[in-house]
């Protein structure tokens, strides 16, 4: 029987700088037919280090994707020095993903708060590669300031198709930025929505997705269309090591993608 | 678990000195565990003879689910360092057991770690032992002080008909025995009276007798809303401001609590790291901390997580957790109740 919680084998092959203390790692898992959904997780790490839930940066192609780690913890730390041709163990793909196929035809917003927006990179990828299937999309993404803006140059590559609204928190002086500052919740007033049609996908900090998905209510959207992607401490990423419940629901299994209405109600600081 | 729904139940009423000669002859073949008298206590462990046995014992401090098939620590992996890293699983050898004289609600707690531990991930540990143990139930003839099964379904008599082997209910000098699995048929050969409708009629007897003997009873209608309405309620922060140590003695002793943490630990000689996983508590700190927050800081909310989880959530596997034994109740230091609280939320919601 196979064991779910027996790490695979992934091979670095590639490290990007992103930030000071964030990374993009692209791993090859060879041999292997892993897929995954934009939205999913992996349980990665190291022998001694232990495993960190994290989701997903890229979509995967031929057992080729993408994490993007910031390094705030033990595993993630201890996976902050390693380099290319690096060995690094993993398993998943895990939970559940942003709904893109209810998506199809319809407007899509998307905002993100800081690394927040590693998430959803595989969705905007997913959405490039059938970019007419999809109508008026949206990313907004806020993050603290100029220099911790992720994928810098790719945004610039997205700008040609999807709009892109980006603003910091704040900007020091004689540092050069020529968008906004203050919060996302201000770039959604200024973007034009259609309430009807849009379906909007949100990940950052869990004060943000809730201001955020109130305000995307206020505007008229239909809670059935406002997702979050929640961050809970995962020891087994299959619904058995019981951390990241919140009254009948498994954030590893049931979510990390949630509609906003399924978990505000729920104690424990949900939203 | 085995899929014996269509087995059908054979019944029979056996003296009791055939049963245990029952048990004495499985021990060539299986490892026996039971209930044992040990100084003022009863505790499950193995038998040396059927002479060990303490059938008319009250509740243990903890349940044979959570000693013989869901172990507290568990060896996963090992990883072997030096050119290559390698990585082996360890699967432990399961010889197979037999754990008799099993409470009603110990029983259904073990159905409920199944609904965990083989539902849409299988875990390969649980489900070894679980297969490789043969269950055998005990209806209780008494109920102790902090029993409140009858209220919540899991006992004093057990309802559920498949998922374990055989039940005995204590017919005085006799057993009345109900296998319920086909292994059971196959090793019980013991000869007897075959239950008729006396016997059945004596059995509900027996149990009516018991439910009227329950002084802790709660009534869980409607208890999921009204814990989600009242999630502000003060008897959260009183009670656990006042009383609750976060010592997590109520989650070690819970027969149906199967949170775990996955440690890895480097050998001295840096040469092997053995990936273990053991029992964790909610009532621990850092049990829902993220980097830059922590969703149960406060000592309310980790005591509020505990009860609501065990009196509802009814939406996870579609059954209350708590089997009501009451041994949080019990081994609490300060002796909180879950069962208070809820009564105290029923008697005066805010919400």
């Amino acid at each position: 029987m196979k064991n779910p919680l027996l790490p695979l084998k992934a091979v670095i092959t590639e490290i990007k700088l992103e930030t000071k203390d964030v990374k993009t790692y692209s791993l090859f898992l060879e041999n292997s037919s892993y897929s995954a959904k934009p939205g999913q997780f992996n349980m990665i790490g190291y022998p001694g280090a232990g495993e960190a839930p994290i989701s997903l940066s890229s979509i995967v192609s031929d057992g080729r994707f993408q994490h993007t780690v910031r390094a705030v913890g033990r595993v993630t730390e201890f996976i902050e020095r390693f380099g290319k041709g690096d060995e690094i163990y993993l398993r998943g793909p895990y939970g559940s993903c942003w709904p893109l196929e209810d998506a199809l035809g319809r407007d899509v917003i998307l905002v993100a708060g800081g690394v927040g927006v590693a998430p959803l990179r595989p969705v905007i990828q997913e959405i490039l590669n059938k970019r007419e299937s999809f109508g008026k999309v949206t990313l907004i993404y806020g993050s603290r300031s100029p220099d911790s803006i992720l994928f810098m140059d790719e945004i610039d590559v997205w700008r040609k198709d999807i709009e892109v609204l980006l603003t910091v928190d704040e900007v020091r002086p004689h540092i050069k930025w020529e968008y906004d500052v203050g919060f996302v919740t201000g770039l959604i007033d200024k973007a034009t929505l259609d309430p009807v049609k849009t379906f909007a996908f949100i990940c950052g900090p869990e004060i943000m997705m809730l201001f955020v998905s109130r305000g995307l209510y206020l505007r008229g959207f239909f809670p059935s269309r406002v997702y979050v992607s929640l961050e809970r401490r995962m020891k087994c990423g299959i619904a058995h090591c019981g951390h990241c419940q919140h009254g009948s629901k498994f954030v590893c299994k049931d979510g990390p993608v949630f509609l906003y209405s399924e978990v505000t109600k729920l104690p424990d600081g949900l939203l | 678990m085995t899929g014996e729904s269509v087995f059908r139940s054979s019944n029979f009423l056996i003296p009791k000195d055939s049963f245990f000669n029952f048990i004495d002859a499985l021990k060539s073949e299986y490892q026996i565990f039971g209930p044992v008298k040990e100084r003022n206590q009863a505790v499950f462990k193995e038998l040396s003879s059927s002479a060990d046995l303490f059938m008319e014992y009250q509740t243990t401090m903890l349940s044979p689910g959570k000693m013989f098939i869901y172990k507290p620590t568990e060896d996963i992996l090992k990883f072997r360092t030096g050119s290559t890293l390698s990585v082996e699983e360890v699967i432990p050898e399961i010889g197979k057991q037999v754990i008799v004289g099993i409470h009603p609600c110990d029983l259904n707690a073990i159905l409920y770690l199944d609904r965990t531990f083989l539902g849409t991930f299988v875990d390969p540990y649980y489900k070894a032992r679980r297969e490789n143990t043969i269950l055998i139930g005990l209806n209780c003839i008494q109920v102790s002080e902090n029993c409140f099964c009858s209220s919540v379904g899991a006992g004093p008599h057990l309802r559920a008909q498949s998922g374990y082997d055989m039940v005995l209910t204590d017919f005085s000098e006799d057993y009345l025995v109900e296998l319920k699995s086909s292994r059971a048929s196959e090793i019980f050969k013991v000869k007897g009276k075959e239950a008729g409708p006396d016997e059945w009629k004596l059995k509900s007897v027996k149990e009516e007798t018991l439910l009227k003997s329950f002084k802790k009873v709660i009534d869980i209608t409607g208890i999921d809303d009204l814990f989600m309405r009242n999630l502000d309620h003060p008897v959260w922060v009183t009670t656990a401001d006042e009383r609750c140590l976060s010592c997590s003695n109520c989650v070690m002793v819970c027969p149906t609590c199967f949170c775990y943490d996955i440690v890895d630990e480097m050998s001295m000689n840096l040469k092997e790291i053995k990936r273990f996983r053991q029992i964790d508590a909610c009532q621990d700190l850092r049990f829902a901390e993220v980097h830059g927050g922590n969703y149960r800081l406060r000592r309310a909310s980790r005591l509020r997580q505990f009860v609501i989880h065990n009196l509802n959530y009814t939406g996870q596997y579609g059954a209350t957790k708590t089997v009501g034994c009451g041994r949080c109740i019990t081994w609490c230091p300060t002796k909180i109740d879950l069962t208070d609280i809820a009564k105290e939320i029923q008697r005066s919601p805010v919400h």
